[in-house]
Parts: structure tokens; C-alpha cells; sequence
């Protein structure tokens, strides 16, 4: 059978997102080519506006659409209680919960020699920076209580420590080995709000 | 926990075999080549998911075919099927429960326990630390999901802080020593875990030791377990600051081979009759006494602590031993409950006892005998 080549084009771009199998693609293709033109063009310029209009904070490195991120805007939040995460979807988790109300800094990732991250590759010079440009009295560590996590909660304490802020790390209510990302909000919240000194 | 029955598909050399067990001593006999050892094998592959002689599941595939499917039925508080097919072709393996598809290998481990006896087993007291390491910390893995986690994490961490000392061998900067500093910190933190784990384990798992051993040879002789670790301790002291100073002390060492010279993965364990070392100066018989007691002790250490009896399986028990003890093993069996024992000749062992309830299995050329 001679499948048109816009549709095979469609179907290999989306199986190219994750989670989406082949056959899952094409039933999403299908389904766009069923789809009346105004949904398609607004899923189209969702995703253009995606890529164009979202970036990183200059000051956090959390999602944002102008300079600052809305968290660094915003004047009711607390400036002086950084909370240091993985990922912008770790900010995600924790705003749910609505239990924090200090502001962000995202690593973009954690130390694993093994996959050649190391300190440099991570946004750790930038936090450093904030620590001389802004009014930091606590520092909230809030990484994923993994392997890797866990090394680069250790490395970050030490390097902060001499600099007399206050530094505290998330409690252990969540599963070890669990990812931020996928433990409930009930779970993330109670570990924010126990966070305890290091 | 009681396995009812097994239905084995292209199971090494079992094309299709039935078999339905009894819930006291199932005594497995045949000659060589005739597959008992197989079917031990096959009670373990269903109950862990993995082969115990080869890292290659196509090894346990019969010659020439695809598809490997081993079925059993379980009692309990409640009865259970379990199911678990390997396809060579993908490398795929699929197991149900009850009908349920089962994606994580979690959930099946513990889930059905087994305490398994080979002739391999001549590695525990006579091979090198590592085989030790394996025993312990299967046994208490079994036990303590806590514990597994924490070796996991363990070992991450060993490979993560193994790449970072090749990267310092190249190219020594202040950053990548202040990293090392976090690795070698929650080397610490981890295998501090694990450590007092195993020391914890240690001290009950002795007196699972001296009861099995009293029950096999009753005489004067008293066995004993000695966990060794960090270069040469063997109490509980300050493990974290003497951790620390060890890797302080081997860190230029660590760099220049590029591997992790200090911790709880170098660690060993010392068995002992009367004070005296088995492992130097034990006699043929002893150690392979000594191997039987270790699954004893196994056995009845998991029965406690989870509650639930392990599935028992025993390749060649009374191969290297003599009557007096192969007798007083077979006795001992009486306390397990259910158990699978293999066999060359049953006519060599007169010295059994078969009761009413046991069952001997006759294997020859693929035929399935009960007597
Ligand atoms: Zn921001």
C-alpha cells in the first residue's frame, strides 16, 4: 500500500516524542488529518509559541516567558530562602503543593562522572553568584533522594557552608530512589515544610 | 510456602514435564544427564526470575527450540499460579501472576523465597571474600528490602566515584578533588548502612549457625562466623571517622589505580570450628558440612524473619558426605517441611527413611516415574 508522504512525515516526527510508539503515531497523524484546520493550527502554534516564547530565567534557570521567571517577579514571594532543585519540572511539583514561598534555582541536572557531569556542566557558579548579587539568609536543597542526588546535596553543603548561610535539605519523606517528579504533591509538601539543617 | 506442582516447556532438557510434589521430602532420582538438576533449577528460575548457573537466560532454552515456559502452582494462605516464559529470539521474558501481568522484577522477588544448596557451593568457605559477600548479602536482601536498596545505592556510587578517579588520574584540578570529597562522603554515608547492617546479621545469624551445625554433627565442636571489614575491624566502633581516614590515607593510591581500594565491598567473613579457621585449615568434610549448615541456617533465619517458609531445594546433598552425617541431615529435613532433594541412585542412600508423605520422583530418558 502507498502511504502519502506527509502523513508518513507526521507519523515519524511524532514517534520521535516519548512514549509514543509507532503505532500510536500514526493514530495521532490520523487523527490530525481528521481534525478541523483552527484545532490544528492552534496545537501548531501552541508548540511554536513553546519553543519561541518560553526559555530560561537569567536569574534561576526556572521555565519563564520574559526575563525573570514569574517566581523571581514576583514581590510576595520570599527572596531571601533560595530552594535548590534538578529540573524546571521539579518547580513544577513543589509549586503545586503551595507549601513553599521562597524562590527557585535549577542545576539542570545533578554530579555524575559516569555521563561526564560534573560541577561545571551544572548551573553551580550561577548560585554562587546569586549568594554575592542578593540578600540569601537559607538555602533549601531539594534533590532527588537518589545516588546521584544525594553526592551532589553533600558537594553543595560543603562548598555553601563557609559562606555562614543557613542550609537545610528536604526531610526523607519520600521513597528512597523515588523521583520528585512522580511523588504525590501530599508527600513533596510534607517534605518541604520538614526540612531539616545540614 | 508449598509448590504444589511444576509444568516445565523447553526447560533445558525437559521437552514437557508434569510434576505434582508432596508438601514433606520430594526426593528427585535419576543418573546423569536425566535433567533432576534441571528441575531444581527450574523451581529457582520461577521463584527469582533468574538462572542460577548462567548470566544467559538462552542457556536454559532446550536445544533448538524458541520458548522456555515453566508454570507452578503455590499454596499458602491462598493459592497462586505463576508463570513465566523466555523467548531467544527477542530476549524477551514474561511473567504473570495469577493471570496478572507482572512488569517489575520487585514484585516478584520475596515474593516467593528459596534457599537453594549446590555443589557450588564449595565457593562460600572456600573461594575468595567476594563469594562470602554474595552469600550474606543475598540472605539479607531476602530478608530486608531496606538492605538491597541500600547495596544498589552502594554500588552506584562505587562505579560513579571509579569514573571520577580515572578522570583525576588525567587530570588533577581542584574541582575534581572537591567532588571526590562528596563521592567519598556518601561512600561513607551508604556503606556506613551497610555495615552495621551486616554486623547486625551477623550476630543473630550465629546462633542459626550453632543450631544447624549442633543438629548435623552433634559433638564438641562449635562453629563461628567472624565479620571482618574496613582493613582488619571487627566490632562496631567509630566506623564512619575510621572510614574516613582510610580513604584519606589510600586516596593518592585510589587515583593512581583508578579504583576503590577501601570499604564495605572489600570486606570478608571468617568461619571458624573451635577457633580455628575453615578456610585454612578445615578438612574436606568439614567444609562441605559447613556449606550444608549455611543453608540451614539460611533456611530457618528467613522462616523467622519473614515469617514464611522458603521454598528448600538440595542438588547432591549427600554427595562427599559420610552415612552418620547424611543421616542426620536427612532427619533435619524432617523440620523443614516441604523440600527438594536430588539424588543420583536412591538404592545408595538405604539410610533415608522415606515416610508416607515423601515422594520419590524417578526420571528416565524424559519419562516421569512416582514410587
Ligand atoms: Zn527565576
Amino acid at each position: 500500500m502507498q502511504i502519502a508522504e506527509p502523513l508518513l512525515i507526521a507519523i515519524e516526527e511524532l514517534s520521535k516524542l516519548p512514549s509514543i510508539g509507532k503505532k500510536t503515531a500514526q493514530r495521532l497523524a490520523l487523527h490530525l488529518l481528521k481534525s478541523n484546520t483552527e484545532d490544528v493550527d492552534s496545537l501548531v502554534n501552541a508548540i511554536k509559541d513553546l519553543k519561541t516564547k518560553i526559555h530560561f530565567c537569567s536569574r534561576c534557570f526556572n521555565l519563564a516567558t520574559e526575563e525573570l521567571c514569574e517566581v523571581c517577579k514576583s514581590s510576595k514571594r520570599d527572596h531571601s530562602l533560595i530552594c535548590v532543585v534538578e529540573e524546571a519540572s521539579d518547580v513544577i511539583a513543589i509549586e503545586k503543593t503551595h507549601e513553599f514561598n521562597g524562590v527557585y534555582h535549577v542545576l539542570g541536572g545533578v554530579l555524575s562522572p559516569l555521563t561526564g557531569i560534573g560541577p561545571d556542566s551544572l548551573k553551580i557558579k550561577d548560585l554562587l553568584k546569586r549568594f554575592e548579587d542578593e540578600e540569601i539568609k537559607e538555602i533549601l536543597l531539594a534533590l532527588n533522594p537518589d545516588t546521584e542526588g544525594e553526592t551532589t546535596t553533600l558537594y553543595l553543603a560543603k562548598l555553601i557552608k563557609p559562606l555562614g548561610i543557613k542550609i537545610t535539605r528536604i526531610a526523607r519523606g519520600l521513597p528512597i530512589g523515588g523521583d520528585l517528579e512522580f511523588a504525590d504533591e501530599a508527600t513533596i509538601g510534607r517534605a518541604v515544610l520538614g526540612r531539616i539543617s545540614l | 510456602m508449598i509448590l504444589s506442582s511444576v509444568k516445565l516447556k523447553n526447560f533445558r532438557s525437559h521437552k514437557e514435564t508434569k510434576l505434582i510434589f508432596s508438601e514433606r521430602l520430594n526426593y528427585i532420582v535419576g543418573g546423569n544427564g536425566q535433567g533432576k538438576t534441571s528441575i531444581l533449577e527450574s523451581i529457582y528460575y520461577l521463584c527469582t526470575t533468574k538462572s542460577i548457573n548462567s548470566n544467559f537466560d538462552g542457556e536454559v532454552v532446550r536445544f533448538n527450540e524458541n520458548e522456555l515456559e515453566i508454570i507452578g502452582s503455590f499454596k499458602d494462605y491462598s493459592n497462586s499460579e505463576a508463570r513465566i516464559s523466555y523467548f531467544l529470539n527477542s530476549n524477551k521474558k514474561i511473567y504473570f501472576l495469577n493471570g496478572k501481568h507482572i512488569t517489575r522484577a520487585a514484585d516478584i522477588i520475596g515474593k516467593f523465597p528459596v534457599v537453594i544448596l549446590t555443589p557450588t557451593d564449595h565457593s562460600i568457605t572456600q573461594g575468595a571474600p567476594g563469594e562470602r559477600r554474595k552469600f550474606v548479602d543475598s540472605v539479607i536482601s531476602q530478608a530486608s528490602e531496606t538492605y538491597l536498596k541500600n547495596l544498589l545505592d552502594y554500588n552506584k556510587t562505587l562505579r560513579q566515584k571509579a569514573s571520577l578517579l580515572a578522570q583525576l588520574k588525567e587530570t588533577k584540578n581542584k574541582t575534581l578533588f572537591d567532588e571526590l570529597d562528596a563521592w567519598n562522603s556518601k561512600m561513607i554515608a551508604s556503606g556506613k548502612e551497610i555495615i552495621i547492617h551486616r554486623l547486625k546479621f551477623i550476630r543473630k545469624f550465629k546462633d542459626f549457625i550453632k543450631d544447624s551445625f549442633k543438629v548435623i554433627l552433634n559433638d564438641d565442636e562449635i562453629p563461628g562466623v567472624e565479620y571482618m571489614f574496613l582493613e582488619g575491624l571487627s566490632q562496631e566502633e567509630n566506623i564512619e571517622d575510621i572510614f574516613f581516614k582510610l580513604l584519606h590515607k589510600r586516596k593518592d593510591d585510589e587515583i593512581r589505580r583508578g579504583s576503590n581500594l577501601v570499604g564495605p565491598h572489600r570486606d570478608d567473613f571468617v568461619f571458624k570450628i573451635n577457633d580455628v579457621d575453615l578456610k585454612t585449615y578445615g578438612s574436606q568434610g568439614q567444609h562441605k558440612t559447613f556449606q550444608v549448615v549455611l543453608r540451614f541456617a539460611q533456611f530457618f533465619y528467613l522462616k523467622e524473619i519473614t515469617g514464611k517458609a522458603p521454598i528448600f531445594l538440595l542438588d547432591d546433598v549427600f554427595g562427599e558426605l559420610d552415612a552418620k552425617r547424611s543421616i542426620r541431615i536427612s532427619e533435619y529435613l524432617r523440620q523443614v517441611g516441604q523440600a527438594f532433594i536430588t539424588l543420583t541412585d536412591f538404592t545408595d542412600f538405604s539410610f533415608l527413611q522415606k515416610e508416607d508423605d515423601d515422594l520419590v520422583i524417578k526420571l528416565n530418558n524424559g519419562q516421569v516415574v512416582y514410587a
